[in-house]
């Protein structure tokens, strides 16, 4: 039964079911790494996967959707910085409650924009219908089908995964959103402002939210479905944390996760063990509630995350 | 200070827009129940109300299907009334408030409502309740369940599938020689179960050697899910996929029109979600058992306890071929219409829990 075209299946599915969870996880890092605390992240995708399936049926044209995606992904994190930097909210309470304002939202967008809530019709050209192979590197065994073999949004999600590692380590805005997770007050005396590090951050975790969305929504299916990102915001949070507010650690998270849940599926198809469904179904949430808090003792969040941080201004 | 008001503010917008969701503009003034009954002589005129489930309106399955029912009042007499569930704590306000304002026979739509619908009936004695896919209650009259035997529709559904996937693989390119087909579930809950039962029951019935591979995505919304239970299928050489999921069965067939399978939709005739891929649906007439419930009203012999409708009253079956008609051979065709003679004469029993078919799963 375990043939070698069951492991190569079983190693594209875990790539295919964990990219919305990468994405979500690195755009959490980024957040949480500038002290903002990112539950919105559920939100924020349902937000950007009902834009990007609305806007690829309306014009015809994915990559529209996929832009749209980013930018309401985008939009959408605003409300959250403006909330938590500017207002001083609670970080989670400001999650939270756009969270319930996401599904209300889309909810509500999708009676005035489709007709009727549920699930929009079915985009005319969808990004799977763009997948390409590199030549080559395609080849390999294994290797080529999970990473060489994809479509538009998996390949960005590597890109995303090196480009935010070398951004947040290697350039001095990184440096500089590190440090307003780490200690606001030194960076503001340095004459570097805190409230704009923390914009940036939670605007990069809205974009890369957004792609999320916008994979579940136009890339991996056709159609928007209303709270059809399912928890995944939160799996994403559970990877962020087990992967040390780091990119690649983030990144491997959500692969463990995304196998786990190729292997319960293919369990159950399989019928390898004869259990109820239920057990199948939890078991990669079982797995992630392990990791959490087998690793969190290993990993430390930023020391100011989720810390308010107030310019007092002298009146003169 | 501030901080605790701008709070305050963001809650009030964000539950603002989470009620605007919500509410749909049925304003008019209720017509008086009492006033209803005095005109039943000559022409009848009442309110026929629904809440929905959280799946709402639009999603091509039950509460569409349960809204059209409603619509086919109006000829009869009736103003149809619809409110939407955001989450289950809606559904006992929801139903109660469509009787408190008048509503002479409120519906529930879907299983999960079950103990919301019980209550409202309960609360209100003078409005009669009824519930889709809902088991009826001896303890409450003017509560009535109604059941469907989509073990039936699954049934033919499962022989055209087990037909095509053995014995006519040649008549389609989109289909394989290996003996496989699969079935996607949402939730496993007893009306999804009844189908995947009568499925495989049917598919057995065709051919006993075709294995049927199996598996629940744990979401009647979660498409990506959907999607991969159906890939891992595939994979395993399954050419025909059926689902009784919801929306998450969209995935499934997406899955199926990627890599060049077929699908076989459920409770509603799916074949516009991909006319390239659906062959047919495994139905459940929903609209046809809210007419005969609306008639009991206006004829005033309106029942409590459990109503189940299938074959007989034409509330179950498959939904025809479309582009597939010509693919579809006759003897499949002679076979549905051959089974479905054994099922309405009742020579030909279907199971209904996975119990029953212990021998038959793979």
């Amino acid at each position: 039964m375990i043939t070698f075209d069951f492991i190569v299946n079983l190693l594209v599915a875990t790539i295919r079911l964990s990219t919305p969870i990468t994405l979500a996880a690195i755009g959490a890092v980024i957040c949480e790494r500038s002290g903002i605390v990112n539950i919105a992240m559920e939100g924020i995708m349902l937000i950007g996967a009902f834009f990007a399936a609305i806007v690829a049926f309306y014009s015809g044209n994915p990559w529209l959707g996929l832009l749209a995606g980013i930018f309401f992904g985008a939009i959408f994190s605003l409300l959250h910085a403006f909330a938590t930097v500017s207002l001083h909210l609670d970080h989670v309470v400001s999650g939270a409650v756009l969270n319930i304002l996401a599904l209300g939202l889309t909810r509500y967008l999708m009676v005035l924009i489709v007709g009727h809530p549920g699930t929009s019709d079915p985009i005319p050209v969808g990004l799977s219908d763009y997948q390409f192979a590199i030549p080559v590197l395609s080849r390999i065994p294994v290797i080529g089908p999970m990473f060489f073999n994809q479509t538009p949004i998996v390949y960005m999600s590597f890109v995303l995964i090196i480009l935010f590692t070398w951004f947040l380590f290697k350039t001095k805005t990184g440096l500089h959103i590190r440090s307003a997770g780490e200690h606001p007050l030194a960076l503001e005396t340095i004459g570097v402002s805190v409230y704009k590090m923390r914009y940036l951050g939670v605007l990069v975790s809205g974009m890369v939210g957004g792609l999320a969305g916008a994979y579940l929504s136009i890339e991996n299916n056709v159609s928007f479905t209303e709270g059809m990102t399912n928890g995944r915001g939160f799996i994403a949070m559970a990877a962020m944390i087990s992967g040390g507010w780091h990119p690649v650690g983030a990144f491997l998270a959500a692969l463990f996760f995304g196998f786990a849940d190729a292997l319960q599926v293919r369990f159950q198809v399989f019928k390898i063990v004869d259990l109820p469904e239920e057990v199948f179904i939890i078991f990669p949430y079982v797995l992630t509630v392990i990791a959490v808090a087998g690793l969190v003792r290993k990993s430390r969040p930023p020391k100011a995350v989720g810390t308010d941080f107030m310019i007092e201004r002298s009146e003169d | 200070m501030k901080k605790s008001l701008s709070m305050l503010v963001l809650l009030l917008a964000a539950f603002a827009l989470v009620l605007v969701g919500c509410q749909r503009a049925e304003e008019e003034q209720a017509a008086e129940p009492a006033a209803a009954e005095e005109q039943a002589e000559e022409a009848f005129s009442g309110v026929a109300a629904m809440a929905t489930d959280v799946g709402g309106l639009g999603d091509k399955s039950f509460n569409d299907g349960a809204y059209e029912g409603l619509l086919r009042g109006e000829p009869i007499g009736f103003e149809a009334r619809v409110v939407e569930s955001k989450q289950q704590t809606d559904y006992v306000p929801n139903l109660s408030g469509l009787a408190e304002d008048g509503a002479d026979i409120v519906f529930a739509v879907g299983f999960l409502m079950e103990e919301a619908v019980k209550e409202a009936a309960q609360m209100n004695p003078d409005t009669y309740f009824g519930g889709i896919d809902i088991g009826g209650d001896p303890e409450i009259p003017n509560f009535q369940g109604i059941l469907y035997k989509e073990h039936e529709s699954g049934f033919l559904a499962g022989l055209v599938a087990g037909h095509m996937t053995a014995e006519f693989s040649d008549a389609s390119d989109k289909l394989n020689s290996d003996p496989v087909v699969g079935v996607v579930l949402g939730m496993f809950i007893p009306p999804v179960e009844r189908y995947e039962v009568g499925f495989i029951q049917g598919v057995k019935y065709a051919n006993p050697d075709v294995r049927v591979l199996s598996a629940t995505a744990g979401s009647f919304t979660d498409q990506a899910k959907g999607k991969e239970a159906s890939v891992a299928m595939i994979e395993q050489g399954a050419d025909i996929i059926f689902h009784a999921a919801g929306l998450t069965g969209l995935g499934a067939i997406q899955a199926a029109r990627e890599e060049g399978v077929l699908a076989i939709g459920v409770d509603v005739d799916q074949n516009a979600v991909a006319p390239d891929t659906v062959i047919t649906s495994a139905v459940k007439k929903i609209p046809e058992s809210i007419e005969v419930v609306l008639q009991s009203v206006v004829d005033g012999t309106f029942e409590g306890g459990t109503h189940v409708y299938g074959l007989a009253e034409g509330a179950t079956g498959i939904s025809e071929f479309h582009d597939f008609d010509s693919v579809i051979p006759q003897e499949v065709k002679d076979a549905v219409a051959e089974a479905t003679e054994l099922i309405l004469s009742g020579e030909l029993e279907i199971a209904t829990t996975r119990a029953e078919i212990e021998d038959l799963l793979d």
